[in-house]
């Protein structure tokens, strides 16, 4: 095994976390039964690091089984990085009824033809989505292995989420995506976040929604403010109506984790007691920015509460609806 | 003494006849507010009787209206059994509407009631929920929701219909504009046939799991599944089935690829291609375990 791959063996040990260690080493199988015994997951992980790179050498393991190692562990782990979506438009008339092999095949060729030393691995997970993992070289070197990209797609869906890639790779890796699924062009999102399975669920619509019913259940709130009863009886007709628009605009139960939402102002400045910004020409830039462990459910509770008005204004139900989490505000709209 | 005795005798009487006097005042003072409450309550039920008449000659000629619009499909403006009407056309072209407006809500909740579509007015008349239910073999699976937005140009503006359905494509085609039903029965279309292939899969993972899925895909088009042929040899079989027409929920084509090759072209597996193409996936493989085609 030469240096580059010991290197990205040891920074992969030092990535993953000592109590997945073994469960990922069990998936991996590329160690035989003994080899995996005699590994004592009870030493400090610089010890296991030393043994783990003996083993692989006797085993003749290469870089294409250390990069495998390392797809399972983001594969197990998605939520860490920056994700961001994108959307591919224009379907031609055979994009519903693309199959795997099919689309591996193209993305493949594709790939290489553009750039010739790339490294690809591609992978179906039990959910339906692929995973590609792409390590970018260029004419002259050999892929470069500590820095890959990672690409999430859902077949027949035209939604892709990428991970890890740079200005300069990001043409090349959006013309094969296009080339390989059939549509005509692709577009960013708008939407990116640390958590994959949060986008994913943003985008696709897989969390719970909330549409008018015709017998509409009263919604109950889950995490119950102190109560005063009079004071209950009088608002309970408004809190139920908040709690429904909540609901509506941003769903039921839990809600995918997104961490911010960007709003990139470009208006004109308003305010007329104050002389020297108003009037000016150019729009004033601003940049709104609102940042949470788990932004959705924090929006859902300002306006169950009342804190925000209702019915929902449509720059915050945008997140939902559209399914981004960067806007660009102008005069003429969102 | 009887001087002073006849003085408090009569202040006594005095203070008696005072006392009837107040007590005869306060009872006529009683009885005309008792009189006055009692008009006040004939005024208020007149009232709500004249109220209740008219709202029940309005719902007579309603139902006058209705019963004639779902006999012939066409109003009649004037009419012998219609007499009540003597307000002329404005009251009559009212009423139409009316009666219009109940047939269609009518209509709305039996559609509803067999599995269809129901249609729910929002945000005060401007917009509208479409929810589309699905269902499989006589058991309910998803409801999906659209919320269409009512102005000059029908505009979806949500809807929780996964992304591999092709939705802008059906807007398009199905002329959403000018023909909401056509487009509406299509869609229904796709989701019902999406919601039964899923179900199919689902039964087969829960009911045969001899069978293993080698290969599926979220829209549930393509399957491929892996048969053991039962005997000494214990062979595996693998299994493709092809669903190009989305609106289906049976395959359009069977693929059977073994590692004994002349087993896809012996007679039983001939029959079992046919089988699969014209049944559902589990009952198919009930009869395939039946004939001991697969263990």
């Amino acid at each position: 095994m030469d240096d580059s791959t010991k290197r990205l063996l040891q920074r992969l040990m030092r990535r993953i976390p000592s109590q997945m260690l073994q469960t990922i080493l069990d998936k991996w199988a590329h160690l035989s039964r003994e080899d995996l015994h005699s590994l004592d997951f009870t030493q400090p992980k610089w010890v296991l690091t030393e043994h783990l790179l003996a083993l692989c050498e006797e085993n003749g393991l290469r870089v294409k089984h250390i990069t495998e190692l390392e797809m399972i562990y983001i594969i197990e782990n998605p939520n860490q990085g920056m994700w961001h979506g994108f959307q591919l438009l224009d379907a031609e008339e055979d994009a519903p009824s693309i199959e795997l092999t099919q689309f591996k095949e193209q993305f493949k060729a594709n790939l290489t033809e553009l750039i010739s030393h790339v490294s690809i691995k591609i992978k179906k997970h039990t959910d339906e989505a692929i995973w590609i993992r792409v390590a970018w070289g260029d004419n002259f070197t050999k892929p470069y292995h500590l820095k890959p990209t990672y690409v999430v797609h859902h077949l027949q869906t035209p939604y892709v989420f990428v991970t890890g890639v740079t200005s300069k790779h990001k043409p090349l890796l959006n013309q094969a995506l296009v080339l390989a699924t059939r549509y005509s062009s692709m577009k960013d999102a708008h939407l990116s976040g640390r958590n994959l399975t949060a986008i994913r669920d943003l985008l696709m619509r897989q969390y719970q929604q909330v549409f008018p019913t015709k017998h509409p259940k009263p919604l109950q709130e889950k995490n119950p403010v102190p109560r005063n009863p009079n004071i209950e009886k009088e608002q309970a007709e408004n809190t139920e109506n908040r709690l429904q628009m909540a609901c509506e605009a941003f769903g039921d139960g839990t809600l995918p984790q997104l961490q911010k939402a960007v709003y990139k102002l470009e208006t004109k400045f308003r305010d007329n007691s104050n002389k020297t910004l108003t009037g000016r020409e150019e729009p004033f830039r601003g940049v709104v920015e609102f940042a949470s462990t788990n932004l959705l459910e924090s929006l859902r509770h300002c306006v169950s509460s009342g804190m925000a008005s209702t019915p929902v204004t449509p720059l915050l139900s945008s997140i939902t609806q559209k399914g981004r989490n960067y806007f660009v505000i102008t005069d003429k709209g969102v | 003494m009887e001087e002073a005795r006849k003085g408090l005798l009569g202040h006594l009487n005095m203070l008696e006849m005072e006392a009837n006097n107040l007590e005869l005042q306060q009872q006529e003072l009683r009885q005309r507010g008792r009189q006055e409450e009692l008009s006040a309550n004939l005024q208020a039920l007149l009232s709500k009787r004249d109220q209740l008449k008219v709202e029940i000659k309005a719902n007579t000629s309603l139902q006058k209206m209705r019963t004639l619009l779902d006999r012939t499909g066409v109003p009649y403006e004037r009419n012998e059994d219609v007499d009540d009407l003597e307000d002329g056309s404005d009251n009559s072209q009212l009423l139409l509407m009316m009666a219009r407006h109940t047939q269609l809500k009518d209509l709305l909740h039996a559609h509803h009631l067999i599995g269809g579509y129901d249609v729910l007015q929002t945000r005060k008349g401007k917009g509208v929920c479409v929810s589309l239910a699905t269902a499989y073999e006589g058991v309910y699976l998803e409801t999906y929701n659209l919320e269409i937005d009512l102005g000059s140009n029908l505009r979806i503006c949500r809807h929780n219909i996964p992304p591999f359905i092709p939705l802008e494509r059906l807007v398009t085609q199905g002329n959403m504009q000018t023909d909401i039903r056509d487009f509406l029965d299509t869609l229904s279309q796709y989701l019902n046939a999406y919601a039964g292939r899923k179900q199919q899969l689902h039964l087969t993972k829960e009911i045969h799991s001899s069978v293993q899925v080698a290969e599926s895909n979220a829209l549930c088009t393509i399957l491929v599944l892996m048969f053991t042929i039962p005997g000494e040899k214990a062979e595996t079989t693998l299994c493709t089935l092809q669903y190009a027409d989305h609106t289906q929920r049976l395959p359009t084509r069977v693929n059977i690829e073994s590692e004994d090759t002349a087993l896809a072209s012996s007679p039983q597996w001939k029959k079992n291609q046919a089988l699969l193409l014209e049944t559902p996936l589990h009952t198919a493989l009930v009869t395939m375990k039946k004939t001991g085609s697969i263990a």
